[in-house]
């Protein structure tokens, strides 16, 4: 009987019901939607608060909708539909430009207030002499055995750094036979100007990765040339900057920093793919439009909008009155606080991470350290403050609220999370790696040197940046350790007192608070912490993006 | 050759006597006590032979990977091991180089002599005895570097002397890979094909000069051009090179191999002898139904 239905032809399978299955998928879609788009409603409120876009001539908006808006669309869809690798290419172009922008700002703010150029130079001499003296001797002769190659490092760099024979001889009594090489150069009768300081430290390190990258692309010769011609693109900057009312060190730096590397990568991938050229209509739209619509707006008189985030804001101190306070010392200690924090957290976590991957044997002890720094991970960042409190300032002796205290504590605050993130790095390196380079005869250090901290590095770097971005944004731990909340000029060293962005923006919004204050400083001031906090996350995102292409 | 080559040479005498280590970085933790290691065991060695293994175990935890294997692998020549999964052949490989001290839970006995050096006596580093044994893998596993740093790699962790460049041509071509990739030196390794890559790796486990090469299943990630090309090199590489290869393409072991070992299920070494005995005339019955494909 049965064979007889089933021998015939089917009219229909019939449907099966999907209605649970679909009603969960938008569930969780709103779930996934949920916070991005509270927060993004909340970043926009803020941002027009700040930014205040209203109170701008209809004119003016009018004027860059036609010089920007619209151009840039256009460039846009066209590329989209034409070639999508270009499009890519140019919107990254112009991503680049802003982000550098924004780190030339930062590095200005370094040489121009925290640290003169002229000592900059000084140390990197100092530092360069011996480490190209060392250079010359492991490839002189490869088999130095450890203990005398450290020795001789070690003595190398001290002398030149600190003379002969030093603080050691001066805790002994002895006088000074040689001085170290910062201040051999610093006691030169002439010294050059801090333009020209700056163009020979970070002027040839730019033009010597704009070197390698050139050669990269394309040869020997043609990495020589750029090298050459980066450099005199930035000396350049720094005699003709004054001309065009830059003064020459931010002109140095603006080369160095924003205008050269973005350059270089602009007409490196034009170089080396011919089809995505195409691509720089982008950044050309973007800018030109910009420019002709600054003209414009000029020229016809339209008013732009009262923004509260504008050069004064930036570039001042707080004050009484909210229309006069800025943010410029919370700024320039962030950038001090993340580059302690940096110092102290990267060596210690990266270290911890590469023990536990590949040193520590499994037993109880390692696995109480593993649970426990997934937990330190969660501690409360209050309870941080309180430890660094506790450890620097009461046990240590250390006066409050400085650089190096609140970078130490922020350093510990995140350091569970740079070494969850650098063992996961670390344990993406392919075991047939280790399996190869033990075979070959390396020992552990050499397979943990050569290939599986190169290999692993990217990742490294990448969360270690993700965990700054955490630190720049701490609040809770600077207040415990005693920072102040306003300062009026930047922190100098290490040791003098730091405010921080985040910290200033609480001040404004809880000590001084007036209408004025919170309506118009606070969000002025988040909004430049956080465009700070996703510029420096876009260079973790670019990191991880083109270690992922590469595997 | 090249000072490089050279080197590895002098540390080990096949006839035994001290050998009088000049150099202290290469590192010689393999000494040549070769009378008293031969006077240890009952066995004498065959002349031309480089490996001897003398009732060798293997055990993971408790359960015996190997089993009393004895096996005397001669100079100069291709030593093919075959046999089903799992029957052992790549944990003997591995015991070779040592590269089974890695996994915690297994444990060698048995003596197992280098030139008359039983490598796991107690003064033998695993990481001196490494840079004279090479190994290939089964997955084609080149580092994330250049092609000149992946084949410069054994020389640049051992401090070995002689110009890098000579060394690094040498071995390439040696590898039948030179003309390939001779323009794109500084290239990444791992942007070659498969079949390059593994040549690629040949040339890095040849160029410190290694007493034996180790191979585990070189070709089984291979596509038919691809193996043939590794088949041919093994063959060249037999002139001055000791070669182990283990496989489980049967036609491969008759191909490339002057002798073959035969691995049974259970860690066993059932049959070892000439290639052609063994698929043509084998002694043991076990061994004929898996050459003809009975089973495994």
């Amino acid at each position: 009987m049965a064979t007889d239905t089933r021998s015939g032809d089917i009219e229909s399978f019939g449907t099966v019901s999907k209605t649970v299955g679909t009603v969960f998928r938008y569930v969780l879609l709103a779930a996934t939607l949920f916070g991005i788009v509270v927060l993004g409603a909340l970043l926009v409120y803020v941002a027009n608060d700040a930014i205040q876009p209203l109170t701008a001539d209809p004119g003016w908006h009018l004027t860059f909708l036609l010089t920007l808006v619209l151009p840039t669309l256009g460039v846009g869809a066209y590329l989209y539909r034409r070639d999508t690798d270009a499009l890519r290419f140019g919107a990254t172009t112009v991503g680049m430009t802003v982000v550098t922008l924004m780190f030339a700002g930062g590095v200005g703010m370094i040489f121009v207030d925290i640290l003169s150029p002229f000592v900059f130079l000084a140390y990197a001499v100092a530092l360069a002499l011996p480490f190209a003296l060392v250079l010359a001797l492991q490839r002189r002769a490869r088999r130095i055995p450890f203990f005398t190659r450290a020795g001789a490092t070690t003595l190398a760099f001290y002398v030149s750094l600190l003379g002969v024979p030093g603080p050691v001889g001066a805790v002994a009594g002895l006088p000074t036979i040689v001085p170290g090489v910062p201040a051999l150069i610093q006691s030169l009768p002439t010294v050059p100007l801090g333009w020209m300081s700056l163009t020979a430290t970070l002027g040839l390190g730019v033009a010597a990765l704009v070197g390698v990258y050139a050669a990269r692309v394309r040869d020997r010769r043609a990495g020589l040339f750029a090298g050459v011609g980066a450099l005199a693109a930035i000396g350049a900057a720094g005699a003709v900057g004054p001309a065009f009312g830059v003064t020459s060190v931010p002109a140095v730096v603006l080369a160095s920093v924003a205008v050269v590397p973005t350059a270089t990568y602009a007409a490196g991938t034009a170089v080396s793919r011919p089809e995505r050229r195409i691509g720089l209509l982008v950044p050309a739209v973007v800018i030109g439009g910009a420019l002709v619509g600054e003209v414009a707006v000029g020229a016809l008189g339209f008013a732009g909008p009262q923004s509260w985030v504008d050069w004064q804001f930036l570039t001042s101190a707080h004050s009484r009155t909210a229309v006069d306070a800025g943010l410029y010392p919370a700024i320039g200690g962030s950038i001090l606080l993340m580059v302690t924090v940096a110092l102290l957290s990267f060596p210690l976590g990266v270290g911890a991470a590469v023990y536990l991957e590949e040193y520590a044997p499994d037993n109880r002890f390692t696995r109480i350290i593993d649970v426990n720094i997934s937990n330190l991970a969660g501690v409360p960042s209050v309870v941080y403050g309180l430890l660094g409190l506790g450890v620097f300032v009461t046990y240590l002796g250390r006066s409050t609220g400085t650089v190096l205290i609140g970078g130490a504590t922020l350093a510990l605050l995140i350091l569970p999370i740079v070494i969850i993130s650098s063992r996961e790095a670390i344990r993406s390196v392919p075991n047939e790696m280790r399996q190869a380079s033990y075979g070959m005869g390396a020992t552990k250090w050499q397979t943990v040197r050569r290939v599986v901290l190169p290999r692993a590095f990217p990742g490294i770097l990448t969360g270690t940046i993700l965990a700054l971005g955490r630190a720049i944004g701490e609040t809770a731990p600077l207040i415990m350790i005693g920072a102040p909340s306003v300062l009026f000029s930047l922190p100098t060293g290490f040791t003098s007192k730091v405010s921080a962005m985040p910290l200033q923006v609480f001040a404004w919004s809880s000590l001084f608070a007036s209408e004025d204050f919170y309506t118009k400083a606070v969000p002025a001031g988040v909004v430049v912490l956080v465009s700070v906090l996703l510029a420096m996350n876009s260079i973790a995102i670019v990191l991880r993006n083109r270690y992922q292409s590469e595997q | 050759m090249t000072d490089g080559h050279g080197q590895a040479d002098d540390g080990i005498e096949p006839d035994g006597g001290e050998a009088t280590t000049e150099d202290p970085s290469t590192e010689m933790a393999i000494q040549t006590d070769v009378s008293e290691s031969v006077n240890d065991s009952d066995y004498t060695r065959e002349a031309g032979t480089l490996v001897e293994a003398r009732d060798v175990s293997v055990y993971y935890n408790d359960d015996r990977a190997l089993n009393d294997i004895t096996m005397d692998i001669p100079e100069n020549r291709v030593t093919a091991m075959i046999g089903p999964s799992g029957c052992g052949k790549s944990t003997f490989l591995r015991c070779i180089n040592r590269m089974n001290d890695m996994i915690d839970a297994a444990r060698v006995e048995g003596d197992l002599l280098l030139r008359g050096k039983n490598v796991y006596d107690d003064d033998v580093d695993p990481v001196a005895l490494r840079r004279r044994v090479g190994m290939v893998f089964q997955k084609p596993n080149p580092f994330p570097k250049s092609i000149y740093d992946n084949v410069a790699y054994g020389l640049e962790i051992q401090g070995a002397d002689g110009d890098y460049d000579e060394i690094v041509e040498e071995s390439l071509k040696r590898a039948a890979l030179w003309d390939e990739v001779k323009d794109q030196l500084d290239e990444s390794g791992l942007d070659l094909s498969g079949g390059q890559q593994q040549r690629l790796c040949i040339a890095r486990a040849i160029a410190p000069d290694p007493e034996v090469i180790l191979m585990d299943e070189p070709a089984s990630a291979l596509d038919p051009v691809a193996t043939s090309k590794i088949e041919d090199l093994i063959d060249d590489l037999a002139e001055e090179y000791t070669v182990v290869i283990v496989t489980h393409n049967m036609q491969q072991a008759a191909r490339i191999s002057d002798k073959t070992a035969v691995f049974l299920t259970g860690g066993e070494l059932v049959e070892f002898d000439d290639t052609d005995k063994i698929f043509e005339n084998p002694d043991s019955e076990r061994v004929e139904d898996y050459i003809t494909g009975k089973f495994g």
